[in-house]
């Protein structure tokens, strides 16, 4: 049906419009009263939430400090440049710019600057007259910004220690990252109104939270002593062409670690440039085998048990049967009969072999090796502690009685380095076991002190009366035995030395260790001091030549510099007529003859070699002034090398055999009485190894 | 005399309100685009709003010079040519933003599709003039193809949003022309179904009619959170700045969200927000209203026009000032999908002030004229 064109017809339309209009701005205007009156609220929210973006503000990181306060990881503001994409114009000339004036690779920064991304890090840590030049160039789309940034001012120094902290002052490792939470501090806000730019707008909302600083760490470390340490630790490594060298010093009465140094080594502030490998603080990571070192733990067991005394009297044939194996002595030939304390003084393998695992007994010696704190963490605090390992008795099936001599002389255990010093400072505390400590104070940044560590002890593990006993052993080690080059004059060195064979894939291979473990001053400790020297190879290869002298090269400084008077006692004091004789054992031969000379006694060399292995009269004896001293020497054997053939005419059978055998070689005797004729002939060379023929025929004085 | 017509029957009171809102929206560029990046001055882009009203005004002094009579007899000359300049805009003129829309001529942009709107109205006029009765389907079929003929060619721009401007226009004039509501609701059902269709068609692959592309320009027109980063995005920024402008508003050049540059087309499609954000509840019901009062007065002079042609052509201003307004309104609140449509009077744009002028031009000559005088014929 259709409509008529009428005028009530158009009024009809034009009213329909007319209601058409305002349905529509009535719908409009109540959406207006629901988003403007409703929900108002909740837009002027979204909105402020738009503007207000809360940045971050990074708190000062804590300072770590030595003991007297001296810093040595600090936060100091850098500058770091970054670039919006997006807004750089002109791409390879900003990048020209920008790597001539930070000194980088144009063609990296160009690659950064093509990146699709919204901002990307160009260089941080920028020195101070380089962003100057950044910020002076105005380049569009480079910006700077200041961030709190770590900073190691002594470089290397205890960096082993201190770990590292990342580029957003996250701890990494380390101290860094033990004590992150007392360094981090709480990082505070700045909500400031941002344009959708992310520009500040000035006179804008404004809400800063300040960031709660970082504490301070103050650790045990002196800083002076732990200088000592690197530069003698440095030197011994480079000299020994060791794969590394280890030294930490404890305190002896608290626990704490006053010197902790690895070397090589490695600066904090470029950490990206060393491997992993070298950042290991191995001191309290890793775990090795500890060899004769570990003889002061079955020693001071035995004696606490009333299972030897120092004077009990044992024979050192070169090699003893037990549980099925056979235990060798160092020296061919053995040391022959001698008291437990010198047993001690020559690390005779044989003789901690049986006191180990008969004397002692496996249960017992466990027992001991566990108080002392082996085979579990120190508790130390640092992260990656190793546990080392022992063997509880039974574990082992086959051979146990062997293991357990041989961990009688520091084989067939693991322990770390931290877990062997620790264990001597209990030696040198009374018998009393501390847990180590690497941190001594948490201070707030303006110095009050938030908490202090008291010394923790663990349990005694040995008698006072022990311990000092041993301690006049370990004396004995260095006056009279082969821990000799330890000794400084009037700071009387206890010490012991250990010439580790290295285990790979559960062989010993060709490669040794050699270490010193050393208390000083011995009757009244004030440090105590391990060196470990890894895969040295310079022969020989023993401790008592390469790591003794280390820990002389520290401690001497080191007391001097805590103010530990120099005593002389009675045997050193030099007197008219008579003259004490030296202990010139592991010297130098031209060394031993220079000193003879120098208190004025005469020598004679026996055998040949570089080191002097023994001497007659023996060390400490008084002898007129212008005695003859005889000096046995001795070269560490070296497989597949040719060593001079020694002379042994003249000789017993015993003398000769134990002469020969000393520079590896093997003896063909006919014959008896004295030696008369041998093959090769004294002085050629001869591989080491090979077979010496020696004719013997009866002393025509019988 | 025609000074004595002009001060006794104009229609003074659109000629007020269309004054009020190009006051209003000289006030609102000027506070969206102070501190644009890349303007050479703070004034730059509300000096070049009122040079461009001065035209507009012109332009609306110009449309009533002339009988309107004779402007819609004048009507396939007009249509004609902005046809033709349509067709010189798809064939000549530049790409931007993926869409040949402008004609550049000498120092001037000109947007030949809102010339086109104008001439539309008055050609629409001009046929449905031509007989009493259009409320057949051939009628109505014959209306539609005129009005599609500027339709389609501002489709192939392509601009969607300004193409169904001509066919809002249409279907306001066939209403008043008489056709029956029942017709157009009908046939405006047909074409939206024709549309889906078109849509399901080509996405089933059967027959290519739509692009990929365009595909996807309609799923983001009918629901702009298909993309959330565009549009989307745009509609929300939109909704909380008028949101947070509450009752009273921020006030003048304080819209934090307008002067922070959160709101994105702040001087173009979203001025409105721009409006409701610093003029609050109050502006921008303000606001509202006088778009009311200006459409009323549309109303109230199609009703008291003394002919056919004089009412179309006061509908045809109507229907095109109506779907700007509401179409632009209710994008910026959040309740219609995001076209490009400019808010009349308001948002920056020579082209599309000048037009809305000249419609209101041809209104105001509408109602002039509205009484026969003697001496004058």
């Amino acid at each position: 049906m259709r409509n008529a064109y009428t005028r009530a017809l158009v009024q009809r339309r034009i009213a329909f419009l007319f209601v058409l209009a305002a349905v529509a701005s009535l719908l409009l205007g109540g959406r207006l009263v629901y988003l403007q009156l409703l929900k108002g609220d909740a837009y002027r929210a979204l909105a402020l939430d738009q503007r207000l973006r809360p940045v971050p503000v990074l708190a000062q990181r804590g300072q770590i400090v030595d003991r007297h306060g001296s810093p040595l990881a600090v936060s100091i503001a850098s500058d770091a440049v970054y670039a919006v994409p997006a807004e750089v114009k002109d791409v390879p000339g900003t990048a020209r710019v920008l790597a001539q004036l930070l000194n980088l690779d144009p063609e990296r920064v160009e690659a950064l600057l093509t990146q699709r991304a919204a901002s990307v890090w160009i260089a941080r840590k920028v020195p101070p007259d380089q962003a100057q030049a950044v910020r002076q160039a105005r380049l569009p789309g480079i910006y700077l910004v200041e961030r709190p940034q770590r900073y190691y001012p002594h470089g290397q120094l205890a960096a082993h220690v201190l770990g590292i902290a990342g580029i957003d002052n996250q701890g990494l490792e380390g101290i860094e990252v033990a004590y992150d939470e007392v360094l981090r501090g709480v990082p505070g806000r700045d909500l400031a109104e941002r344009d959708a730019g992310g520009r500040v707008i000035p006179h804008g909302e404004r809400v800063y939270l300040p960031p709660e600083p970082g504490k301070n760490v103050v650790l045990a470390i002196d800083q002076v002593i732990q200088y000592i340490a690197e530069r003698e630790l440095a030197a011994a490594v480079e000299r020994t062409q060791s794969d590394f060298g280890l030294f930490v010093a404890m305190k002896p009465d608290t626990g704490e670690i006053l010197a902790l140094a690895i070397s090589p080594s490695f600066d904090p502030n470029r950490y990206q440039e060393f491997p992993a490998e070298v950042r290991r603080n191995r001191i309290v990571t890793d775990q090795f085998e500890p060899g004769s070192i570990f003889k002061i733990v079955t020693a001071t067991a035995a004696l606490e048990q009333g299972v030897v005394t120092p004077t009990d009297t044992f024979f050192d044939s070169g090699s003893i049967e037990i549980g099925g194996g056979v235990v060798r002595s160092w020296r061919p030939g053995g040391h022959g009969s001698l008291t437990f304390a010198e047993a001690v003084y020559v690390s005779s393998n044989p003789v901690f072999a049986l006191v180990g695992a008969e004397r002692l007994g496996p249960e017992t010696f466990y027992r001991y090796i566990r108080a002392y704190g082996f085979g579990q963490p120190t508790g130390i605090d640092f992260p990656g502690e190793a546990s080392g390992f022992v063997a509880a008795p039974g574990q082992i099936k086959h051979g146990e009685l062997l293991r357990w001599a041989n961990i009688g002389f520091g084989q067939g255990i693991a322990v770390t380095p931290i877990q062997m010093v620790r264990a001597a400072a209990a030696i040198a505390n009374r018998g009393v076991l501390m847990k180590p400590q690497l941190v001594r104070e948490i201070r707030e940044p303006d110095g009050t002190l938030i908490w202090a560590h008291e010394p923790e002890p663990v349990r005694q593990v040995i008698s006072p009366a022990t311990a000092a006993t041993f301690l006049e052993i370990l004396r004995g080690v260095v006056t009279e035995g082969s821990g000799a080059p330890a000794d400084i004059p009037g700071y009387p060195v206890a010490g012991k030395t250990g010439t580790a064979q290295i285990a790979e894939g559960g062989r010993y291979g060709d490669k040794a260790m050699a270490s010193f473990l050393g208390i000083v001053p011995y009757d009244r400790p004030q440090l105590v001091g391990l060196v470990m020297l890894y895969n040295l190879k310079v022969y020989p290869r023993w401790g008592g030549t390469n790591a003794a002298p280390v820990f002389k090269a520290i401690a001497e400084p080191v007391l001097e510099y805590l103010g530990v008077p120099r005593r002389y006692g009675a045997k050193e004091e030099p007197q008219d007529t008579l003259v004490t004789v030296p202990n010139l054992r592991m010297r130098e031969a031209a060394q031993a003859v220079e000193a003879l000379r120098a208190v004025g006694l005469l020598s004679r060399v026996e055998g040949s070699g570089q080191y002097v292995m023994d001497q007659t009269p023996k060390p400490g004896s008084r002898v007129p002034a212008g005695s003859m001293v005889i000096l046995h020497l001795i070269s560490e054997p070296q497989p597949g090398r040719s060593v001079p053939v020694p002379d042994v005419r003249g000789m017993g059978l015993r003398d000769a055999v134990a002469t020969l055998a000393g520079m590896g070689f093997e003896i063909e005797a006919t014959g008896s009485g004295v030696a008369v004729a041998q093959e090769p002939r004294p002085g050629a060379l001869a591989l080491y190894g090979s077979p010496v023929r020696v004719r013997f025929e009866a002393d025509p004085a019988f | 005399m025609l000074e004595r017509r002009y001060l006794k029957y104009a229609d003074w009171p659109l000629v007020v309100v269309a004054l009020l809102l190009s006051g209003v929206g000289l006030a609102v560029v000027y506070s969206a685009t102070h501190n644009l990046p890349g303007a050479s001055s703070p004034y730059e882009y509300v000096i070049r709003q009122a040079v461009w009203l001065g035209v507009g005004l012109a332009a609306m002094v110009l449309a009533t010079l002339w009988d309107y009579r004779v402007i819609v007899a004048w009507a396939p000359y007009l249509l004609g040519f902005s046809l033709l300049l349509l067709v010189a805009v798809l064939v000549a003129g530049p790409v931007i933003s993926g869409a040949r829309r402008w004609l550049v001529i000498g120092p001037v942009n000109f947007q030949p599709s809102e010339l086109a709107k104008v001439t539309t109205v008055v050609a629409l006029a001009w046929l449905l003039g031509r007989r009493d009765d259009w409320d057949t389907f051939l009628a109505i079929g014959v209306a539609l193809g005129l009005a599609a003929l500027p339709t389609v060619l501002v489709l192939l721009e392509p601009d969607l949003g300004t193409s169904l401007t001509f066919v809002a226009i249409a279907f306001v004039m066939l209403y008043g022309a008489g056709a029956s509501a029942w017709r157009l609701g009908l046939l405006a059902g047909l074409g939206l179904l024709a549309l889906v269709a078109a849509v399901v068609v080509s996405r089933l692959g059967w027959v290519e009619i739509l692009k990929d592309y365009q595909i996807e320009r309609l799923v983001v027109f009918l629901n702009p959170a298909a993309a959330k980063y565009g549009a989307g995005w745009n509609v929300i920024q939109s909704m909380i700045a008028i949101g947070s402008g509450e009752f009273f508003g921020k006030g003048y050049l304080a819209g934090t969200q307008t002067q922070l540059a959160f709101l994105p087309a702040r001087h173009t499609d979203f001025v409105f927000s721009v409006i409701g954000e610093e003029g609050g509840f109050l502006g921008a019901s303000l606001v509202l209203f006088l778009y009311f009062l200006l459409l009323w007065r549309l109303l109230v002079i199609a009703e008291q026009a003394k002919d056919r042609e004089g009412r179309l052509l006061a509908l045809g201003v109507f229907g095109l000032v109506f779907f700007h307004t509401v179409v632009n309104i209710g994008m910026a609140v959040g309740l219609l999908p995001v076209t490009g449509l400019p808010l009349p009077f308001i948002s920056t744009g020579g082209t599309n002030l000048i037009t809305m002028f000249a419609g209101l031009g041809l209104a105001l000559n509408v109602s002039l004229r509205r009484k026969k005088l003697l001496f004058d014929e």
